[in-house]
């Protein structure tokens, strides 16, 4: 495989108090939150751009262990969102990802994550301003908690 | 504990002799003190070495899905047999979970049911003797008498070297087993969940700190997962390439990725018995944060494990109601 | 000719009939008058019952069949007229100009954003305002702006013409002329709905005078988190969140002043749900609904009522408003009003929302009579209650609201059926096969990764921002990329020949496209990779567009930054990208349809007309189902001999085989491809879909001295008294009265039964047209003759019955005094307890789920809702699917409905197992799960949480199998998977865990 985990634009380095931007990595289902972040698009609606989007069919499809990894690969912030309860294209993949989601956010927090660092949400395709407050607030959140550094696997 | 003893030891015997069961999964004594070992007894005669005493703390759940698998040597037709296992509660509550996850076939399990009074923690023996312990016996006014390896005695209350699995136990007498020994029990544990509290009032900071302490401790042997019934998986998560979840080596991020893995994957499958902790040859604290998963889950779902056969586990389902207080509202 | 067919009207109703007939092998016109389809459908906020976010669920339906190889869309075009007959017709159609060659114009919007001209916006109902040049909405199909040549500067003094000269791909055409196409079509379906009442009619409620008075259209765009106050709840005077709303029903409805005697069928639950909707963006708000009768008669739609009044503090005031007085310092409005007592009540609000009804548009009308389609005398379509979604001209059909006013669902039953109905008329035509023919597709086994990469500037959208050039000599960097290149519009068809050319040239074996978003562009690129021999599946998208450029227009260099990120990424991805190819299945012709009724016996002569074979499922001795004790339907036609009939076209068409006495005992298999065992012979059979058709139960009532007095009957009873008793025989009955709601709308069965108000108004009204004398009473607590039902519930009391209402917790009480029957109830109008001595009383009963539902559902694998009855894959937009493919509901096992209702949703439930049956082959998704055995221990976790039943433990081998063909894709199970021993296609983990590491 492709050397691929070196990231080329390392130029502004992650901790450099000066220049921190916070990383974050938002999982949105297919159907719903990315069509919401695509409404937000249409809208103008102006938001941080810290925020990458990994694209997934339904928020039923996002492993727990992908969110532990993302705080693992050096990313501040995750946020996974999904159709609204009872929106699901898949009928019910939110409500089973829902109790994934409330079992794991509690351990983190238990384990001593910061909170605020992992997020869970519903976005519908008609919620654009939902969707730019709602990475406001998480950018928010996470650049006030600086730079994850608890999972974080120091590059060697 | 004599009576029962032998109580189980005539059921047992009943079982295999009626032809009930091929086989049935006891405790023998072994060559370590304070430690049973896993006695398979194949035929009536061999029902005298089981034993049950305050030692019998495996959790034998463990040894039971690997039974009902056709050994690779077998070739042709295969009958898988039907197994008694002598089971504390908490082992017939790995067992019912195990059935639900069709590790092991309902019809070819048969329960005993065994009364519980708590077993003992060789390592808290060990601390209340101040030395190796070789053995340990019941004295008067609830004491127990401890010989050490240097030939002295100490004497200790029996609750004080109970494990804590069993102080926190709030199932500790049997409950619908298939064959149920009579014979008393420990009342059940007001609190199943004592020390979790305390751990919730610290602050992130020193929850992380101490988190991070004790999985430092952790040299990577698995034996955690190997004593743990629910860690059944042909290749664990943390051992798979393509893709690989974390390195090989003894990186502390990796490790923490394998715990967090491992416990989160117990949500609505840990019965509390602690095998895990049993099993690590570094004393870590896993019951510190295996209980945080077990108490969420009854919680959050109102579910706990091993009590019914009927109850969809729990991450496998989902109510339309179901809390969504974490959920991040902009 | 081949099979083809025209859509009138492209709402929710005419794109499912569209899409039904295109999925059948039809090629199909849909013709709209507007610019782009969706209805009023895409205007709403939310949907009743479940407030399932309106937009969520349209917009893939939109995609659909703005995708489908099989429908033509012809948008601002109409019908002039129609000649021929079945299946060989002419269609001429005029399409008006849109002043944008469509086969230019990429949708950049770039003429929106420069236009100078602003204009009150149609799709949000005038409440904010839009560009003379526009994008209908942001989900529009096709997305393609329309030019209001009404308010275009160029078009009216000949300057400005600024759209054309930013327009890059020069699409503006303001020479574009009306053009008239003829087309060649086998049938026609009309679909294009109904108008809102203009409340301006009803001069007392103020609209159009008072600024705070909206109508129901309105305020769903105001509660729109895409509408023109971004979901905040304020009212336009003085844009403050209300405290006091109120909800005005019936508003051009049940009012022949209005000219509308019909009730709109909808308004009810809509203002519920707006009530829900308003509270939970502004907490505190009180909403008072004020109604006539509240006809909340469908599936879930009671409790949905309930919700409203219980956990969201609406309040129901019976009344009817006299007039409304605006304050002129404050806007409140004072609302006047008749209290059900008689009196005059009057209350302050701060804003009022008018339920206007929906009525028979005038382009609606004219249509009808184009193609010379008779109307009622309310002006809807004329519809035959027993030929549901037929109108006289043979070929031609009608479904929605055109045909009377109704909800979504039973729009898409309706449109469902037509399409049923439409493809019988074809049935001897050929299929055309539309079929795109690709080179063979290369073998890319042991070949390295070769990535190109394709980044779009959309215009300006993308490149005014991101600095595009640095991003294509960023992408030249990464690794396995060996081509990159910048394009001004990567979706144009220039384009496409350069990325095919690109392809050939550096022997690339996968793409990525830097652009807009995947979610309407994604299927154009894949076509792209298919033509370059490529497998599609060999493409990621990188949206730089709608969540880079256009959301961080301030911030170009950080801009640049993500889009570089976002390009890293998806070249990640698709470097591990594998070849995906959709499984496709062979598919029995047959049909099993359980149940012998009504519903079964409908959807059995749909299929066998077409060909198809079907076997019917009666488990008593005898088809006929509930029908056989209904005498006649509520226009009054006798029922028994079209019965006799339908049972002898049952029995007599060679391609049914009916077994009677039969009950199943195991069914295997799945769409396409089902076995089911019988207690009958033959033991078993073999087919390819399901249809579930086994009917409900009448109430067996015990209350009111139900089976203690022989003049205690249920309508069914009264129903056959009427049809055998003598003119003589009921002038002796005095008094019969009626009770409403037994077992319906209680602790037991919360729910309507739906068809008993209109039972008995239909019983009511022979009863006194054979003896007049009689004196009627209905003792009722909504009277529920929704839609076209309420002339006869005008007509009942036109002919003396007296309606009688009482509450919930006031109901009547009958006792045996000196043999006599006495009857008391409250009467919350007149507000004093009537007394009457009835000779006969009858019990309009309920409809309650059969009891052995349960042993079925387990059997096939579906579930049921609360009250025992069948639930469908989606109560909006599939009423007759079930979630599991192959498998379909229609009739009373659904919910109780009505003869017609059950007519349409049995053709439907045909119309949707035909686009299985019709089909040599069915494809499955491409992107499925897969189970990697060597990992798997088969513990069920992914079997317990596939929602599409699509997983299935083998016992011998002890490991899940994935059904490829009834897999959606979801990945649920794989991320249920401790083992990570199930993974999914084109989101494999491998896929995601590369690009978390190229974060």
């Amino acid at each position: 495989m492709a050397d691929i985990s070196t990231t080329p634009d390392a130029a502004v380095a992650p901790d450099a108090p000066s220049a921190w931007e916070p990383r974050i990595v938002a999982f949105l289902c297919n159907w719903c939150s990315y069509a919401g972040a695509d409404l937000a698009g249409v809208s103008r609606l102006q938001y941080p751009t810290n925020v990458r989007v990994i694209r997934v069919p339904c928020s039923g499809r996002v492993n727990p262990l992908y969110i532990v990894k993302a705080l693992q690969l050096g990313v501040d912030g995750v946020l996974v969102s999904g159709c609204h309860p009872g929106d699901c294209h898949y009928i019910s993949g939110n409500l089973v990802a829902r109790r994934k989601f409330a079992v794991l956010k509690s351990f983190l927090h238990y384990l001593g994550i910061e909170e605020g660092r992992v997020h869970f949400s519903w976005v519908s395709a008609s919620e654009g301003n939902r969707f730019a407050d709602l990475i406001q607030k998480v950018s928010d959140d996470i650049r006030r908690l600086g730079p994850a550094r608890q999972l974080r696997k120091e590059a060697k | 504990m004599h009576e029962v003893e032998i109580k189980m030891r005539e059921a047992a015997r009943t079982l295999l002799e009626s032809g009930k069961v091929d086989l049935v999964l006891g405790f023998e004594q072994g060559s370590l003190p304070l430690r049973m070992r896993p006695c398979f007894a194949r035929n009536a005669g061999a029902t005298v070495g089981l034993v049950w005493n305050d030692f019998c703390a495996n959790n034998l759940a463990a040894y039971l899905p690997g039974l009902f698998q056709k050994p690779a040597d077998v070739r042709g037709s295969w009958t898988a047999p039907t197994v008694a296992v002598v089971a504390k509660r908490c082992d017939a509550r790995s067992v019912i979970e195990l059935i639900k996850e069709n590790q092991i076939p309902r019809q070819n399990v048969v329960l005993i049911g065994m009364p519980c009074q708590g077993m003992v923690d060789p390592r808290k023996a060990q601390e209340a003797a101040g030395a190796n312990v070789t053995a340990c016996k019941m004295a008067p006014d609830k004491q127990v008498e401890l010989t050490t390896a240097e030939g002295g005695v100490a004497m200790s209350p029996r609750e004080a070297i109970l494990a804590d699995a069993c102080l926190e136990c709030a199932t500790p007498a049997p409950q619908g087993a298939d064959v149920e020994i009579p014979g008393p029990s420990r009342p059940s544990a007001a609190n199943p969940y004592g020390r979790l509290s305390e751990f919730e009032s610290l602050t992130a900071r020193e929850r992380w700190d101490a988190f991070v302490g004790e999985i430092s401790k952790c040299i990577r042997c698995y034996a955690c997962r190997q004593a743990c019934p629910n860690c059944y998986c042909k290749t664990c998560f943390i051992e798979q390439s393509k893709p690989t979840w974390a390195g090989v080596g003894d990186e502390l991020s990796d490790v923490l990725l394998f715990h967090i893995g491992r416990i989160f994957h117990q949500a609505g499958r840990c019965v509390g018995c602690d095998a895990c902790v049993r099993a690590c040859p570094k004393n870590i604290d896993l019951r510190l944060f295996t209980r945080k998963i077990v108490k969420d889950v009854q919680e959050l779902f109102g579910y706990v494990p091993g009590m019914s056969l009927d109850e969809q586990p729990p991450l496998c389902t989902f109510k339309e109601d179901d809390n969504e207080s974490f959920i991040t509202h902009p | 000719m081949h099979k083809k067919a025209m859509v009138v009207g492209a709402g929710v109703a005419g794109i499912q009939a569209a899409i039904d007939l295109a999925d059948m092998g039809v090629e199909t016109y849909l013709v709209e008058t507007g610019p782009s389809i969706g209805g009023r459908m895409a205007q709403l906020d939310k949907t009743f019952p479940t407030n399932d976010c309106a937009m969520c669920i349209l917009s893939p339906k939109l995609v659909e069949a703005g995708n489908h190889p099989y429908i033509h869309i012809l948008s601002m075009s109409e019908v002039l007229s129609l000649d021929g007959a079945p299946p060989h017709m002419n269609a001429t159609i005029l399409k008006r100009p849109r002043y944008v060659d469509e086969s230019k114009c990429t949708g950049c919007g770039l003429c929106m954003a420069k236009c100078p001209t602003k204009v009150p916006d149609p799709y949000n109902k005038g409440l904010c305002t839009t560009k003379a040049i526009r994008i209908p909405f942001p989900q529009a199909v096709p997305a393609l702006p329309v030019m209001d040549a009404s308010r275009c500067l160029f078009h009216l003094s000949g300057k400005c013409g600024m759209c054309k000269k930013v327009c890059p791909t020069g699409a503006i055409d303001f020479a574009q002329k009306e053009e008239i196409l003829q087309v060649e079509v086998g049938a026609v379906i009309l679909a294009s709905g109904t108008k809102e009442f203009d409340a301006r009619l009803k001069g007392e409620y103020g609209y159009g005078i008072f600024p705070n008075v909206m109508t129901s259209i309105e305020f769903e765009r105001i509660l729109s988190a895409s509408g023109p106050t971004g979901g905040h709840v304020v009212r336009p005077s003085d844009k403050r969140e209300p405290n006091r709303l109120a909800i005005v029903q019936c508003v051009g409805s049940r009012d022949t002043s209005a000219g509308n005697e019909h009730c709109s069928a909808i308004c009810c639950m809509q203002a519920s749900k707006d009530a829900i909707i308003a509270r939970e963006h502004a907490a505190g708000l009180q909403t008072t609904i004020f109604y006539m009768d509240i006809r909340a008669y469908g599936k879930g739609f009671d409790r949905f009522v309930d919700r409203a009044r219980n956990e969201h503090g609406t309040r129901f005031v019976c009344g009817r408003i006299a007039s409304v007085e605006s304050d002129p310092q404050t806007n409140d409005l004072t609302v006047h009003y008749i209290t059900p007592e008689g009196a005059l009540g009057a209350e302050t609000f701060d804003m009022l929302v008018l339920s206007v009804g929906l009525q028979p548009s005038e382009s609606s009308k004219e249509v009808a009579r184009r193609v010379g389609v008779k109307l009622d005398a309310s002006g809807f379509i004329a519809v035959d209650s027993t030929r549901p979604v037929q109108t006289n001209r043979p070929g031609v059909f009608a479904c929605g609201s055109i045909a009377g006013p109704k909800d979504i669902p039973d729009s898409i039953m309706e449109a469902s059926g037509a399409a049923s109905a439409a493809a019988a008329v074809l049935g001897d035509c050929s299929v055309k096969e539309i079929k795109v023919e690709y080179p063979p597709e290369k073998d890319l086994r042991g070949q390295p990764p070769r990535v190109g990469v394709f980044v779009c500037r959309c215009g300006i959208n993308i490149a005014a921002t991101v600095d595009v050039p640095g991003v294509v000599a960023y992408s030249a960097t990464l690794p396995r990329v060996k081509h990159a290149e910048e394009m001004m519009f990567s979706c144009a068809q220039d384009s496409q020949k350069a990325i095919r050319a690109a392809i050939e040239e550096h022997g690339l074996n996968r793409v990525v496209v830097a652009a807009c978003t995947p979610r309407t562009h994604e299927p154009l690129f894949q076509k792209t990779l298919q033509a370059a021999g490529l497998n599609p599946y060999m493409f990621e998208f990188a949206n730089i567009r709608e969540h880079c450029s256009w959301v961080h227009q301030k911030e170009p260099q950080k801009a640049t930054l993500k889009a570089k990120d976002l390009v890293r990424n998806a070249v990640t991805k698709v470097i591990l990208a594998e070849p995906l190819y959709r499984k496709t299945l062979g598919v029995n012709k047959n049909a099993l349809i359980i149940g012998g009724g009504l519903a079964g016996m409908t959807a059995a002569l749909d299929l066998a007309s077409q060909g198809l074979g079907v076997f019917v499922l009666e488990k008593g001795d005898a088809l006929g189902g509930n029908l056989l004790h209904v005498k006649r339907t509520l226009d009054g036609q006798e029922t028994a001999g079209k019965l006799a009939d339908l049972i002898k076209a049952v029995n007599d068409h060679p391609n049914i085989t009916v077994h009677l006495n039969a009950r199943i005992q195991n069914i295997a298999g799945y769409i396409g491809n089902f076995k089911t065992t019988l207690d009958v012979p033959p033991a078993q059979i073999e087919h390819g879909v399901v249809i579930v058709a086994t009917g409900a139960q009448e109430y067996e009532p015990t209350e009111y001295l139900a089976g203690q007095d022989g003049r205690v009957v249920t309508q069914r009873r009264l129903e056959e008294m009427l049809h055998a008793m003598d003119t003589a025989g009921l002038a002796k009955l005095n008094t019969v009265a009626m009770i409403q709601c037994v077992g319906s709308r209680d602790t037991q069965h919360n729910y309507c039964s739906r068809v008993c108000c209109s039972q008995a108004i239909k019983n009511a009204i022979l009863l006194k047209q054979l003896s007049p004398r009689t004196n009627v009473y209905v003792l009722y607590r909504d009277i529920r003759s929704y839609g076209l039902r309420e002339r006869y519930y005008r007509q009942a009391r036109e002919l003396g019955v007296i309606f009688v209402r009482f509450e919930a917790d006031a109901k009547p009480t009958v006792e045996k005094i000196h043999g006599e029957l006495v009857l008391r109830v409250y009467d919350s109008i007149l507000g004093a307890t009537l007394e009457m001595r009835p000779d006969l009383l009858v019990l309009s009963t309920g409809i309650v789920a059969n009891a052995d539902n349960r042993s079925l559902s387990q059997l096939l694998k579906v579930p049921l809702e609360g009250d025992g009855f069948f639930l469908e894959a989606h109560v909006k937009l599939r009423p007759v699917d079930f979630a599991t493919d192959g498998i379909f509901v229609c009739g009373l096992a659904h919910y109780p409905k009505d003869i017609s209702e059950t007519i349409t949703q049995a053709r439907a439930a045909a119309g949707r197992a035909a686009t299985v049956l019709s089909k040599a082959t069915i494809e499955a998704e491409g992107k499925v799960s897969a189970v990697r055995a060597e990992r798997c221990s088969g513990c069920g976790a992914c079997v317990a949480v596939c929602a599409y039943r699509a997983i299935e433990l083998d016992p011998e081998r002890h490991l899940a199998v994935v059904n490829e063909a009834l897999c959606k894709g979801c990945g649920a199970c794989a991320a249920t998977c401790r083992a990570c021993a199930i993974d999914l296609g084109g989101f494999r983990d491998e896929q995601i865990l590369s690009a978390l590491m190229a974060l």
